[in-house]
């Protein structure tokens, strides 16, 4: 079964680097989100798997075949990998009709007319478009052209089924209904997919992995809920989660390997480590994310109600704090007056400290204030 | 670690600014070269150990541009290396867990499968392919001519240089003499030859060129503003009928003026004109309105006829920008409570400003070469100084000089070109479609406006052909009392002296020679339409695939570069080509056989009007987002398949327009065949003999026939398939 693996993956053009020695290992019937800010690399990982883009250097395998090897020389063509690929702008041909669009990669796998005419009405059916079989792409609106998109792309059975970005020309409901599909889709297919977005929620709800790729280097590949608590390093703190995680630069003094003592814009705080601490110089972040800030009358630190943002099921308020701003999120529609004083804490064993130099999650604890 | 980042960082930082000094230097020299190359060539003439010394000076700075480069090059790859281990440290020191691994590098494999891999896509392959054909067929003849100013080839030119400069040169012998001897020439005699023979015709080129630009412009703009912009009745008749000029031959309109305003009180002009007859009873003399000399003949009606013909391309580019131009844009004016008159002064005219300047420059360059409307109205143009020059012995190798300065003339016209749209490229993006466009009112002056349209667009397009089918029926021209059909349907030879020698003079029904010459006129024509057609598509392809690539910028220039080689200079080259003993049996003046002549034909048709095509081709390639073809990949689809099946269907009338483009240009292609074919080789030659030996009614029959057949398929394939020329030439 198809195992995806890729080894020391570069891609670059002329001095520009797109993919820099990239490691990653996708399990078979994993739903992977490669995640990212736009440029990133992502696009191009994807595309490389699929054999669209050339590496540069590396290995990539796919199950048990070498599909690319830069030492080798092998560069196995697109149609030769076995797998499916969903564009983001659908590249549906516009002049053939909904039914040769799906029949056409049948079509080429040398396919018998009846067997061909029975997997397109099943791909339909399976997709609800069985009713726009005689259409052309032009005639359909934005989901059933995606629908269709996907139907292609599905039926010749691929072991594996790349996604970019598909649903980033939806709109806002049509994407939320798309993704519950595509999660149902993952799971009756029972192939690998491989998704990718910059679209943090999109990842963090589908993903069985999380992939998140920087300027072309691999940041963190984990499950969603660990990117999320454990962040490798401050740039996964930063993209991951909304609102944004607080960070607030601080100097450290190290008491013994897990206490450290930090100043939170001006409030002495004491941070107790779950593993020893080690830190390259005194400079060090501290993360918290902002369910992490507790509003509440008995606070021990005070602040002043800069704005409130209350969205209805939560309220995002922030908070000013020695002329600084932190974001603080409570449950359900609570109204703060502009400038009013605000007590809060902060609770629970999920803050982070990082290394400010080297940028990385030096460990987890919790916050003792002073 | 972080030490030695930061020292890498510091490496990096006063690298690159010694790279910038070089680069500096060199910018600096590079100019210096230039200055001192012409100063060079001037002195040469002028004051030669000045000269000898300034050329030692070029020398030296060449040296100096070199060594500079190669710094520079060995800079860029320390930064290169610099930022590697950079970049390296960085990754190190973030990711300590996985350190990366040096992966070994046999580098003739690297090198072996980097080869694979690029002849592994098909449009590595066409880019490859390209690269080699076309540097055979358009830089090598190209460099040849370019040489052959620099020699002396025949006894003749060898005896001229001789006594004109007192050397002691034999055939053969490279000189840089050719150049002064027509620009310089050193006796009087030669000098007043060289005013009269080539700076005069030169200046009166410039001056009609000018002209010309100035009056497409308003014209083509005008019309296009009109038809794009306003709510001027009969659109679709006014732009249908418009472009007439742009698709008949380009003399057409010259013969029509001639056949318009000639008049018994000019000496030159031979027989009565349309104005004239049809004016005669309004003057008591019964003589009519004689139109004087210089507007029969001379620099306007040069420059008329010209711009007419040019109009319809300024009117589809600067339509075509106004088409697609965002109406936002004047809409947020309008706004802003700008009047009308200021948002066409402020915001539309700087927009479609590059296609303006565009147009100005490729008509400029055009009109320069153009021979046949400067020959039909007795213009002396640098390009009929061209020919004669061509044409006589002794004198061919300045013909190649002069052939090399229009050359020059285009390159710098385009770089200007280039320049000019790179330079304004960011606001000329046209955003998506401008459906709702708010169109100017023109209130009253509508129907004026378009009568005055109407009347001028009868005049340079239907008219014409009215006159050739009159001219072509009355035995004395603009006598309307001898009309007869007998230049059409007689068998009786026109002219004895032209039928000894073969040359059929019979009615236009009975006449071998017309449609002999218009069938091979045909095949050529559809030839070259096939083979550049299919290479523009194909250019396109490899184009749009590889635009990074060095090799397909290489062929996407290249395949551009006949557009700017003036069509008279062009024939030059592949002349001097076939003057090779090894190509002398393309040579018709050695072999009469018109195959031969077809041939050389189609081969230079094809080099010629493959920048139509290629444009068109890439334009086309290029809307189609590289996905589709990608999803068609995925699924196994080979590429003979994906380009049949998906590409062409997609893009099937842009393509055809890239096709339809060569072929009417072929049609009526007469100025680039001229110096490799006979009097009876093409249609267009028939006609210019036959206009030369006074059998005007067969010319203007001939003219009429080209004009209707080349209007005709124009509409047939716009009607079957959607392709029309202004898609290929605006898109």
């Amino acid at each position: 079964m198809p195992r995806i693996e890729l080894i020391n993956v570069s891609k670059r053009w002329g001095s520009f680097v797109g993919v820099d020695h990239l490691n990653l290992v996708i399990e078979d019937n994993e739903f992977i989100t490669l995640l990212g800010p736009s440029g990133c690399g992502k696009t191009t990982t994807l595309r490389m798997i699929a054999g669209l883009e050339t590496p540069t250097e590396g290995k990539i395998i796919i199950g048990d075949t070498v599909v690319f090897d830069s030492q080798e020389g092998i560069n196995l063509s697109p149609a030769k990998r076995d797998i499916g690929f969903l564009f983001q702008n659908y590249a549906l041909w516009p002049h053939m009709t909904v039914y040769k669009n799906i029949a056409f990669g049948l079509e080429n796998l040398k396919w018998k007319k009846e067997d061909i005419a029975n997997r397109v009405d099943e791909v339909c059916k399976m997709l609800k478009i069985e009713q726009f079989k005689d259409r052309y792409p032009a005639e359909l609106s934005g989901g059933q052209q995606q629908r269709v998109a996907i139907a292609r792309t599905l039926a010749p059975n691929p072991k594996v089924l790349f996604m970019d970005e598909p649903l980033s020309n939806l709109d806002a409901k049509l994407r939320g209904e798309m993704r519950t599909e595509l999660k149902r889709l993952h799971k009756d297919t029972g192939s690998t997919f491989v998704y990718v977005t910059h679209d943090q929620l999109e990842a963090m709800t589908l993903a069985t992995r999380i992939c998140l790729i920087e300027t072309g280097v691999l940041q963190q590949y984990d499950p969603p809920l660990t990117v999320y608590n454990r962040p490798a390093n401050l740039f996964v703190a930063d993209f991951v989660g909304n609102p944004t995680m607080n960070f607030i630069k601080s100097k450290a003094v190290i008491l013994d390997p897990r206490t450290v003592d930090l100043d939170v814009y001006g409030v002495k705080v004491r941070f107790h480590a779950e593993q020893d601490v080690q830190l390259n110089s005194e400079d060090v972040v501290l993360g918290i994310r902002p369910e992490f800030l507790d509003i509440n009358k008995k606070g021990k630190i005070q602040g002043r109600a800069f704005a409130a943002l209350p969205a209805g099921m939560e309220t995002t308020v922030k908070i000013e704090l020695g002329g600084n701003l932190l974001s603080s999120v409570k449950f359900g529609a609570v109204n703060y007056k502009t400038d009013e004083t605000i007590h809060f804490d902060i609770v629970g064993d999920g803050i982070i400290l990082f290394d400010a130099l080297s940028k990385r999650n030096v460990s987890l604890g919790s916050v003792e204030i002073l | 670690m972080i030490e030695a980042i930061k020292q890498k960082e510091a490496l990096i930082k006063s690298l690159s600014s010694q790279k910038d000094i070089f680069n500096k230097i060199r910018k600096y020299s590079a100019l210096g070269l230039v200055v001192s190359l012409i100063l060079a060539f001037i002195f040469m003439f002028v004051l030669r150990p000045l000269g000898t010394g300034l050329f030692i000076l070029t020398l030296v700075i060449v040296v100096a541009v070199g060594v500079l480069s190669l710094l520079d090059y060995i800079w860029k790859c320390r930064i290169k290396g610099a930022e590697d281990s950079h970049r390296r440290l960085i990754y190190d020191f973030e990711h300590p867990d996985h350190p990366l691994v040096d992966e070994k590098v046999n580098i003739v494999r690297k090198a072996l499968n980097s080869v694979k891999n690029f002849f592994s896509k098909p449009s590595n392959i066409i880019v490859f392919v390209f690269a080699i054909v076309l540097s055979i067929m358009v830089l090598f003849p190209l460099g040849k001519l370019f040489l052959n100013t620099f020699q002396v080839g025949t006894r003749d030119e060898t005896r001229l240089i001789n006594e004109e400069w007192g050397t002691s040169l034999s055939m053969g012998d490279w000189t840089l003499l050719n150049w002064p001897m027509l620009l310089f020439p050193k006796s009087k005699d030669y000098a007043s030859w060289s005013l009269s023979f080539f700076w005069k015709p030169l200046g009166n080129s410039v001056a009609m060129s000018l002209l010309a630009c100035t009056i497409a412009v308003v014209f083509g703009g005008a019309f296009a503003w009109l038809i794009t912009r306003s709510n001027i009745p009969c659109k679709k008749f006014i732009s249908t009928v418009f472009i007439f000029p742009y698709i008949m031959p380009s003399w057409s309109l010259a013969m029509f003026w001639e056949n318009f305003f000639k008049n018994s009180a000019s000496a030159q002009s031979p027989g009565v004109g349309m104005l004239q007859s049809m004016t005669r009873w309004m003057t008591a003399s019964g003589v009519g309105i004689c139109a004087p000399e210089w507007l029969i003949y001379g620099l306007i009606p040069t420059a008329i006829c010209l711009g007419m013909h040019y109009a319809p391309f300024a009117y589809i580019l600067i339509g075509g920008i106004l088409r697609n131009m965002d109406a936002n844009l004047e809409e947020a004016a309008t706004i802003l409570k700008a009047s009308k008159f200021k948002i066409l002064r402020r915001i539309t005219l700087p927009i479609v400003a590059p296609a303006m300047i565009s147009t100005i420059l490729l008509v400029f360059s055009s009109s320069l070469s153009t021979f046949t409307v400067p020959d039909k109205l007795r213009f002396s143009s640098i390009s009929i100084t061209l020919r004669s020059l061509l044409s006589t012995a002794g004198f061919k190798r300045m013909g190649y000089v002069v052939a090399v300065i229009l050359m020059i003339f285009s390159i710098l016209i385009l770089t200007l070109n280039n320049w000019f749209t790179k330079s304004r490229r960011n606001f000329t993006t046209v955003s998506g479609k401008s459906g709702q466009i708010t169109k100017t009112d023109l209130k009253k002056a509508k129907w004026p406006i378009a009568v005055f349209a109407i009347i001028l667009v009868i005049f340079t397009s239907i008219v014409p052909l009215l006159s050739f089918v009159l001219e072509s029926l009355e035995e004395n021209s603009g006598d309307l009392s001898t009309l007869t059909l007998k230049y059409w349907t007689s068998s009786q030879q026109f002219d004895s002296f032209i039928a000894s020698k073969n040359i059929s003079t019979q009615g236009v029904f009975h006449n071998s020679a017309i449609w002999g010459a218009f069938g091979r006129s045909i095949i050529v024509a559809v030839f070259v339409a096939l083979i550049a057609g299919t290479c523009g598509i194909l250019i396109g392809y490899a184009v749009s695939k590889n635009r990074r690539g060095k090799l397909a910028n290489f062929v996407s220039s290249v395949a551009f570069l006949p557009y700017l080689i003036p069509a008279l200079s062009f024939g030059a080259v592949y002349y001097s080509l076939i003057k090779i003993p090894a190509f002398s049996f393309l040579d018709i003046s050695t072999t009469t056989k018109q195959a031969s002549a077809v041939g050389i034909c189609i081969i230079i048709g094809m080099v010629k009007f493959l920048p139509f095509a290629s444009r068109t081709g890439t334009n086309a390639m290029l809307q189609v987002s590289g996905e589709i073809e990608e999803a068609a990949v995925i699924t196994g689809c080979p590429w003979h398949k994906r380009m049949t099946r998906i590409l062409f269907p997609i893009q099937k009338s842009s393509f055809i327009s890239g096709y339809l483009l060569p072929f009417i240009s072929c049609m009526r292609e007469y100025t680039l065949f001229i110096l490799v074919t006979s009097e009876v080789t093409l249609i267009t030659n028939v006609l210019q003999y036959f206009t030369k030996n006074g059998l005007g009614q067969l010319a203007n029959a001939i003219n009429l026939l080209i004009v209707v057949f080349v209007i005709g398929a124009n509409f047939l394939v716009n009607k079957l398939t959607g392709a029309s020329i202004d898609k290929g030439i605006g898109g």
